[in-house]
């Protein structure tokens, strides 16, 4: 902070001056602060532009769009008010499609939550080979997405899935075509645990890497004092590691919810939201309408509902950064 | 007295026999988590090198080869699909992608950090916030943006929309990045006549290298990840990325061509994980830096 009175220019200058309003208002313009401010706003201007142009209008559009009965046959659309969000509250498919997303967000949050400290607690010890483990755990979350939900998909296969050789190897199931023969995607409930299970696999080693990053500097030392002060486990458990890793955790699921809300791409390759709407989600809901079936405004409005499923997470988000010290 | 009593018991060799137990406990624990992390990939390995007969043996152990592996799915790729294009438009795609996200999110990163703007932490975090503004709500707009550009079915829609969120998870992080040089060296750079402007290009960019290669990764990975965007843009098989290829032409009405399939996603995975796994620190404590510190 003290550059900032060193480049904001002598204040005393100011002060020596006994000028009329109009006067100032020239002198200020040519002190290296207001150049330093022209020269800021120019270097950030391209920056805000696009994203001002490409993410704010875009989402203020979209907001007109689902007030609209635009659709892709037809450019000129209709103000239709709030007719959209109310069709789409009075389909049974939506209410089926945000069920879907809510069990699917928080399912596999819990889910990521539990690998993931279980994970964090295990690469936080020191052992030989514990930065080639660690790579080869995070490959999940590095992997492009389309790559590895193409590689499930032939893991899931309805015929010549690699997991019903084994269970079958093992008794555990018949052959193909016999009762017991899971068809991971074409079977409803077993559909929507498969396409929770292919995010979780991605996701877990994201709140593992998260967590670690939090808490190596200080946990082990923290849990030894305890450990030394004479804290059983459960109570270095309850006093000391839950309250270590809970804000933490709490910021990787936010980021991770924002990530699963809006992902298209695990739902849509595996199972386009089959079979018979069990794995239909809101973005594919919204992608089916919108784009398949053209109808642009509402497509619109069915996206628009994951708003206020983010709006939590990200004011968690929000304040979080806001604490950012450096 | 000690030694005696260590010589009795088995205790001299009980440290090192604790480590190996320890050792040994914990990688107990990973086993499940390594295999679960790793088996799809070996598993997409196989699947590219077996020769098609050999993927729908369900009477074999299907985890080896039974037919000599070959490298025909590979072959496929190249000669009856668009996959050399596709590759050449994912390269094309992340070296414009880069460079507008390196041309737009550097100065706007430095002026951040650096200028002591009023509210320039809130502006960066505003600026954060739109990378977490999901895809799918600006997508059917976005198609407006594309058509409206005439860019619809070309692999230019992709360079003019992945902007849009690599700018602002770029911004960010050049943001924290640039806050870390010291002022010193900036203020001796104008001391010597160097203007603000000419600080920042002679000075401050060469030693923020590894900042803005950082970026560039970042652009690079971060449009990797992409689908819907270019699902939604890109119909055209010719002009299609990578990913959007090998999910759409290699799949045609009920027929999959595993093997081409698996090589072709791996082809380009392998590659992009490594990068991104290089870098993986840096994406985390660029996102929640703020927690954690």
């Amino acid at each position: 902070m003290t550059q900032a009175s060193a480049g904001s220019g002598p204040p005393g200058t100011s002060l020596s001056v006994p000028a009329g309003p109009q006067v100032r208002t020239r002198a200020w313009s040519r002190t290296p602060t207001a150049r330093r401010y022209l020269f800021g706003y120019t270097l950030l201007a391209p920056a805000v532009l696009y994203v001002g142009l490409l993410v704010g209008v875009p989402f203020f559009f979209s907001l007109y769009l689902a007030m609209s009965d635009a659709s892709v046959g037809e450019p000129i659309a209709r103000f239709v008010g709030l007719e959209n969000f109310r069709s789409a509250l009075e389909s049974a498919k939506f209410y089926i499609a945000l069920r879907n997303t809510l069990a699917f967000t928080v399912g596999a949050a819990i889910m990521k939550g539990l690998l993931g400290t279980t994970l964090a607690f295990l690469l936080m010890q020191p052992f030989p080979g514990r930065k080639v483990v660690r790579a080869l755990i995070v490959i999940p979350f590095t992997l492009p997405i389309t790559i590895s939900i193409l590689g499930w998909k032939w893991m899931l296969d309805s015929q010549f899935s690699v997991f019903n050789w084994a269970l079958s190897r093992l008794h555990l199931i018949g052959g193909y075509g016999s009762a017991d023969w899971p068809v991971w995607l074409g079977q409803p409930g077993l559909a929507l645990l498969s396409v929770m299970f292919v995010n979780v696999w991605r996701g877990f080693p994201f709140s593992a890497i998260v967590l670690m990053a939090g808490m190596t500097s200080v946990a082990p030392e923290i849990i030894e004092a305890a450990k030394v002060d004479g804290a059983t486990f459960v109570q270095r458990f309850r006093k000391v590691i839950v309250p270590m890793i809970a804000p933490i955790l709490f910021v990787g699921s936010a980021f991770d919810t924002v990530f699963t809300l809006s992902d298209l791409s695990v739902v849509y390759l595996l199972t386009n939201g089959g079979p018979d709407g069990a794995t239909e989600v809101l973005p594919t809901l919204a992608y089916n309408m919108g784009i398949r079936a053209g109808a642009l405004g509402r497509g619109a409005a069915v996206s628009l509902f994951l708003f206020p499923l983010l709006l939590p997470a990200m004011i968690v988000l929000l304040r979080t950064l806001r604490r950012r010290q450096y | 007295m000690a030694t005696i009593a260590m010589r009795a018991g088995r205790a001299p060799r009980s440290p090192r026999a604790k480590a190996v137990r320890r050792t040994s406990l914990i990688y107990l624990g990973l086993t499940p988590f390594l295999v679960i992390a790793v088996f799809p990939i070996f598993w997409m390995v196989v699947t590219a090198l077996k020769q098609e007969p050999d993927l729908y043996r369900m009477d074999v152990v299907p985890f080896w080869f039974h037919l000599p592996p070959t490298l025909k799915n590979f072959d496929f790729l190249f000669h009856r699909t668009s996959y050399g294009d596709w590759i050449v438009n994912t390269m094309l795609v992340a070296f414009w992608v880069s460079g507008i996200t390196l041309l737009t999110a550097v100065p706007a990163g430095y002026a951040l950090a650096r200028l002591r703007l009023p509210f320039a932490e809130n502006m960066g975090i505003a600026i954060f916030m739109t990378y977490l503004v999901p895809p799918i709500i600006l997508f059917i707009p976005l198609a407006r943006v594309v058509s409206i550009l005439e860019l619809q079915d070309s692999w230019w829609s992709l360079v003019v929309v992945y902007p849009t969120f690599t700018i602002p998870f770029c911004t960010w992080l050049l943001m924290g990045f640039f806050k870390t040089v010291p002022f010193e060296i900036e203020e001796a750079a104008m001391l010597d006549g160097c203007g603000q402007f000419g600080a920042l290009l002679r000075v401050v960019l060469p030693v923020s290298l590894p900042g803005l290669i950082t970026a560039v990764i970042f652009a690079f990975t971060l449009s990797m990840q992409d689908f819907l965007y270019s699902l939604a843009f890109v119909a055209v098989s010719d002009q299609k990325p990578v990913p959007l290829g090998v999910a759409t032409e290699l799949i045609r009405g009920d027929v999959y061509f595993w093997g081409s399939l698996m090589a072709g996603a791996l082809l380009v995975g392998v590659p992009v994980a490594i990068v991104y796994n290089l870098f993986l620190d840096k994406f985390i404590s660029g996102i929640t830096g703020a927690a954690i510190k």
